[in-house]
């Protein structure tokens, strides 16, 4: 291994000087795994510019432009821009090999070649707010693309990218571009409740060819409601006069209603119609066919016959309906639902199917093509099917075969091939991941029995003993059935064994170093995620979870209660009404608790999960709402007690950051709470950006730091202490700045305030130990810069048996240091280990998807500027400003984590090791060891040597004592 | 004081024994067995000592009073050998220094295990002592002397940072304190 990671790290040299792999070659992918998202599907298409490609273009809400392989659900590249509106994909529009993509609100317009998915052109468009692109086809062919912005329309080449011409608008607000092939360019806009005007311009210079304006009092917006058909046909839908509108774009005439009536349909009540066409080549007319939605579960397919409409099918029930096109033929695609199996949503009452089918129909007739059903069962943790996309082609005999993907509320795409077969589903949810815990896994079912034996009551001695002889021999089984499973599976090549991971056989392994993930994404799926393998074990749709919703999760009960079920709540709160529901589940399993949360009519402020357990071994959660209340979950008479015994000692803090105001609470008896203390920061100057408090399964295993005298300066170690960091209103670089403040949660004791002048956030913080480590942008030198506290007690401790926040005179020493990063940062994390012996390091995500893994040794306040006799004798590393950022301390070497918002750090059954979760995009798991692997013998440990020579050595002791004896003999003899 | 004769009579029998091939006829002069190989045999029983010969080395009361000094100075240095030691293990004290190496670490081992080992064999040492007629002064010079031996080595120890005098060195039994307050919350959600 070491001469590998020699070749390698000479490899790495020649061909990418920046980055050198931290772990051996064969040790890739061994202890890590990534994960690659793209987000919520905006928009799709699959490649048909040939019969036998395998890709599908997808461009997301999360501004990702990538190619999946439609075979296995893989990508074959990906693009990630810039996060915000100034990186959103506005359309994309297919053409052959190419993709063309406006970005950033009309700001640029790329094409892509989706071979390699690499760049064609690029290039910056007039500013203006966009409006709609299309692609402009001329005498059977495609050179260009139109893109109207709210005060200008554009044409530009497809194979450069340079504009063609560009002519300006006027002030009427233009909404929609279409072109039918023959040489004119549409630009459609509407005056609210007035009228429409249509604009036409001729392809090759740009000049108007005819300029009109139709009476339309009932319409305001164009893409919403209208759509071409056919030869330049507009058709419109209104709801309020139920009509359907036609106006022919070559003539100017008046609209013409048909009254929905008339075709004998009917609008839905509350509902907008819409419609949809289609125009499988942009160099021809749009088909004649269209649809119409009259309800949520009602599409009509209609037909522009001869000035005449025509309803060729109606769909009832539909879901979601769809064009397709492949060579000449267009069908359409409609997903209804499966009558009989029906599915009802826990909170919301809504009912949707298990199961859906899809069928083909003829885009001209109307008529079901055969053999073209298709099965989609649903998850029942999932959502509704939201969107459908359609990929056809012909099979060897002209029949249409054809796949669907389906994307569900849940962000959930499957690709579906007939009959049902789903080929993949990717979680699209976990792009957005909120929040995270790690759960140990349970022991294995036998072993859980054989330890729940002794939490039972025993019920006399004889049935003991029987119980227990019986799950030993149980036991006895297990073993055996392991063993017989280890010899069959020697026999088999090694690329056969599977380790497939299911709920059924999870167990925690020998070093706890296998855990469950419970993630929340921003969607309101919940995932089960293993840790070792990242396969998805579980997943939990919540429906109804508002947009911006607060989600915190809290560990209940772990797995050490066998035969209690570990649990899980999640809070989740509507922060437009305050309102909060909690979820109670199994971590393990993701099912649901049959225990009832309360329901909680107040808004709620905050949670905490206190040390205390009712008698089922559930930690208890205390809820505070907006009154000030506090309401306990579980609530039983024995939780209520310990409160009451407890409430003198139990302190909560709020942080309001709108009004600027940190208030400390106290528990009362009747489980009302007072105002303890209450700290002002004036809004107008600064807003408090974020408050840290420590983990509270945060261990110090030292309390104190040996000197070069060898005395000891003892660390204030104060569980209550809070790091509060705030940032100034003014944003101007010459009066902007940050402040901390460390104040104790308790008694509202500010122990030290600074304020680092022209310095601008974002700030991120590391709160732990004795120490706070955060990172700011300074104005002033423009760079990223560290700066660490550390509060040490004194040479001698005031209590060392007990720590009261409330008796504790002395104020703490406190020391800081500032260093210089090269890089901004993402995030930062401390890890974390199970007795806190390790050092710790400091996790640190970047921009450009590394992690960084530094040591905390380097921001160390006592690093000394001169070094003496005493600092070389405590180790410390002389002060230098700069921070280097090393390569071999990227704990994810090539594996990049696409824009990492969060990382995730536990503790695991070994001393040596943390694991580490880094989400955002993409998802990375992985361990660290701060102090080496120190606990544990090395992977490439030479078992056969060192055995061997044991064995040899064993065996010449045995020999020579023979020898030696014999010798001895014949000399007694001589 | 057997061996003249025997010795005699040996040489020659093997002479003759040698020539026995040689010759024609060999004449054995002593009367013991001509085939014994052991001189011992040959000259126990069988040797006639002369009158007057005794076997009992008789004691030479001359030197007796120059004997009993010897004894005297014998314990004499038997007590003052760890004094004697302690410039020696200051030398190599200072020699070895302060660093804590293999070398250093054997050196205190040693410095501390002898005089220990002499404490213990004490009774053993006063056994030596016996015969001396100031058993008592010497017992106490050679304790006093074992004492100041472990003292330098601890000394020793001290100065390499080895004895737990330190509060760094409790340091890692000191439990972390017991919370008495419990305290959450958060920004408000």
């Amino acid at each position: 291994a070491a001469m590998a990671k020699l070749i390698l790290l000479c490899l790495n040299f020649i061909i990418l000087s920046n980055t050198v792999e931290a772990v051996f070659e064969d040790q890739v992918g061994k202890f890590d795994w990534r994960q690659q998202y793209v987000g919520k599907v905006r928009f799709s298409h699959f490649d048909t510019h040939l019969q036998s490609s395998k890709k599908v273009l997808l461009a997301t809400e999360k501004n990702v432009f990538a190619a999946l392989n439609t075979r296995t659900g893989e990508l074959f590249w990906r693009h990630v821009d810039r996060t915000g509106p100034e990186g959103n994909i506005d359309a994309l529009l297919l053409h052959g090999q190419d993709a063309v993509l406006v970005i950033g609100n009309g700001r640029l317009l790329r094409s892509w070649e989706i071979n390699v998915g690499g760049l064609n052109w690029e290039i910056v468009l007039d500013s203006g707010s966009f409006q709609s692109a299309c692609l402009v086809g001329y005498q059977g062919t495609v050179k260009h693309v139109a893109v109207l912005k709210k005060a200008s329309i554009s044409l530009h080449y497809l194979s450069n990218g340079h504009q063609k011409w560009v002519e300006n608008l006027e002030t009427v607000d233009y909404q929609a571009v279409y072109s039918g092939g023959n040489g004119d360019v549409y630009a459609l806009g509407v005056v609210p409740h007035s009228h429409i005007t249509v604009v036409s311009y001729n392809v090759e210079d740009g000049e108007i060819n005819k300029q009109m304006s139709v009476e339309a009092p009932w319409l305001s917006n164009i893409q919403a409601s209208c759509a071409v058909i056919a030869k330049e046909m507009l058709a419109c839908v209104d709801s309020s006069t139920a009509s359907l509108y036609m106006l022919d774009l070559h003539v100017q005439s008046q609209m013409t209603q048909i009254p929905l009536q008339s075709l004998g349909l009917e609008v839905d009540p509350g509902f907008q119609p819409a419609l949809v066409s289609t125009q499988p080549n942009p160099a021809r007319p749009p088909l004649s066919e269209f649809f119409l939605q009259l309800g949520p579960e009602q599409h009509l397919l209609l037909q522009l016959n001869n000035g005449q409409i025509v309803v060729l099918r109606d769909f009832k029930p539909a879901i979601l309906v769809s064009f397709a096109t492949t060579g000449e033929k267009t069908v359409v695609a409609v997903m209804s639902p499966k009558n009989k199996t029906v599915i009802c949503g826990f909170c919301t009452l809504q009912c949707f199917p298990l199961a859906c089918s899809v069928n083909l129909f003829s885009a001209e007739s109307g008529r079901r093509l055969l053999d073209t059903t298709l099965i989609f069962n649903m998850d029942p943790n999932g959502g509704k099917p939201e969107k459908l996309y359609v990929q056809t082609f012909l099979k060897k005999d002209d029949s249409v075969g054809y796949r669907v993907m389906v994307q569900t509320e849940d962000q959930t795409l499957t690709l579906i091939q007939q009959p049902g077969r789903v080929m993949w589903t990717r979680e699209e949810a976990l792009s957005d991941v909120v929040t995270m815990e790690m759960v140990d896994l349970p022991l294995t079912g036998t072993q859980a029995e054989l330890e729940g034996e002794f939490g039972k009551k025993a019920d006399g001695l004889m049935s003991m003993v029987l119980k227990r002889l019986s799950s030993q021999l149980i036991l006895l089984q297990a073993w055996i059935s392991h063993l017989w499973k280890l010899f069959y599976d020697a026999r088999k090549p090694r690329s056969l064994v599977k380790n497939d991971v299911t709920i059924e056989n999870l167990s925690r392994d020998e070093f706890n170093l296998q855990k469950m993930m419970i993630m929340v994404t921003a969607s309101g799926k919940l995932f089960g995620i293993d840790s070792k393998t990242g396969s998805i074990l579980w997943k939990h749709y919540l429906d109804n979870i508002p947009s911006n919703a607060a989600f915190k999760l809290m560990v209940q009960r772990t797995t050490a209660h066998f035969p209690h079920p570990p649990q899980c709540t999640l809070l989740i709160k509507d922060k437009d009404t305050g309102l909060a529901t909690l979820h109670v589940f199994n971590p393990i399993f993701g099912k649901k608790s049959h225990i009832t949360p309360p329901t909680l009519p107040q808004p709620i402020l905050q949670s905490l999960i206190l040390p205390l357990m009712d008698q089922d071994y559930a930690k208890v959660l205390l809820l505070i709402d907006d009154q000030y209340k506090v309401s306990a979950f579980p609530s039983t008479k024995n939780v209520l007690q310990q409160l009451q015994e407890m409430a003198s000692s139990i302190f909560f803090y709020l942080v309001d950051s709108s009004q600027g105001r940190l208030c400390g609470y106290r528990l009362r008896t009747d489980l009302s709470t007072e105002l303890i203390w209450e700290v002002i920061i004036p809004t107008e100057v600064q807003r408090i950006v974020s408050v840290k408090g420590k983990r509270p399964n945060e261990h110090v295993h030292s309390q104190g730091r040996v000197m070069g005298d060898r005395s000891v300066l003892y660390k204030y170690l104060n569980p209550n202490l809070l790091a509060v960091v705030t940032e100034s209103t003014d944003l101007h670089q010459e009066r902007s700045f940050i402040g901390i403040l460390l104040i104790d949660g308790v008694t509202g004791r500010i122990f030290h305030e600074a304020v680092q002048r022209k310095a601008r956030g974002p700030v991120h913080v590391v709160h732990s130990e004795n120490w706070v480590v955060y990172e700011y942008w300074s104005t002033k030198s423009r760079r990223n810069e560290f700066s660490v506290i550390e509060l040490y007690e004194g040479m001698e401790l005031y209590n060392s048996s007990v720590f009261s926040s409330l008796d504790r005179p002395h104020a703490p020493q406190v020391l800081q240091q500032s260093y210089i990063f090269p890089s901004s940062i993402s995030t930062m994390e401390a890890t974390l280990t199970e007795k806190g012996i390790t050092s710790r390091h400091l996790l640190i995500g970047l921009p450009s998807g590394g992690i960084l893994s530094l040591p905390k040794m380097f921001l160390d306040p006592r690093r000394p500027e001169i070094v003496s006799e005493q600092s070389r004798e405590e180790n410390l590393i002389p002060y230098s400003p700069e921070l280097l950022i090393r390569t071999e301390w990227f704990i994810n070497y090539n594996q990049t984590v696409s824009r990492v918002r969060g990382i995730y750090t536990a503790p695991s059954g070994l001393e040596s090791t943390c694991l580490v979760v880094a989400y955002g995009l993409d998802i990375y798991q992985t361990r660290v060891y701060p102090s080496k692997q120190f606990d544990v013998l090395k992977d490439d440990y030479d078992y056969m040597l060192i055995s061997s020579v044991l064995f040899a050595l064993f065996f010449a002791t045995m020999i020579s004592k023979r020898l030696a004896e014999v010798k001895l003999l014949n000399r007694a003899w001589r | 004081m057997a061996s003249p004769g025997g010795q005699g009579a040996g040489a020659l029998s093997t002479r003759g024994g040698s020539a026995a091939r040689r010759m024609k006829w060999a004449l054995e002069l002593s009367l013991g067995n001509t085939r014994s190989r052991s001189e011992r045999q040959g000259g126990q029983g069988d040797v006639i000592y002369p009158i007057g010969y005794s076997e009992k080395p008789v004691p030479d009361t001359s030197i007796q009073e120059t004997d009993k000094n010897l004894v005297e100075k014998r314990c004499w240095d038997v007590a003052l050998g760890p004094l004697k030691q302690i410039p020696m293990n200051l030398f190599i004290m200072y020699m070895s220094g302060n660093t804590i190496s293999i070398f250093p670490i054997m050196m205190v081992c040693m410095m501390a295990w002898r005089p220990i080992q002499a404490l213990m064999s004490m009774s053993a040492t006063f056994k030596l002592l016996e015969s001396s007629s100031q058993q008592w002064l010497q017992g106490l010079v050679y304790l006093i002397g074992n004492l100041l031996g472990s003292a330098l080595a601890i000394y020793k120890c001290q100065s390499m940072g080895l004895l737990p005098t330190h509060s760094s060195d409790w340091l890692a039994f000191i439990e972390p304190p017991q919370r008495m307050e419990i305290m959450g919350g958060g920004m408000v959600l």
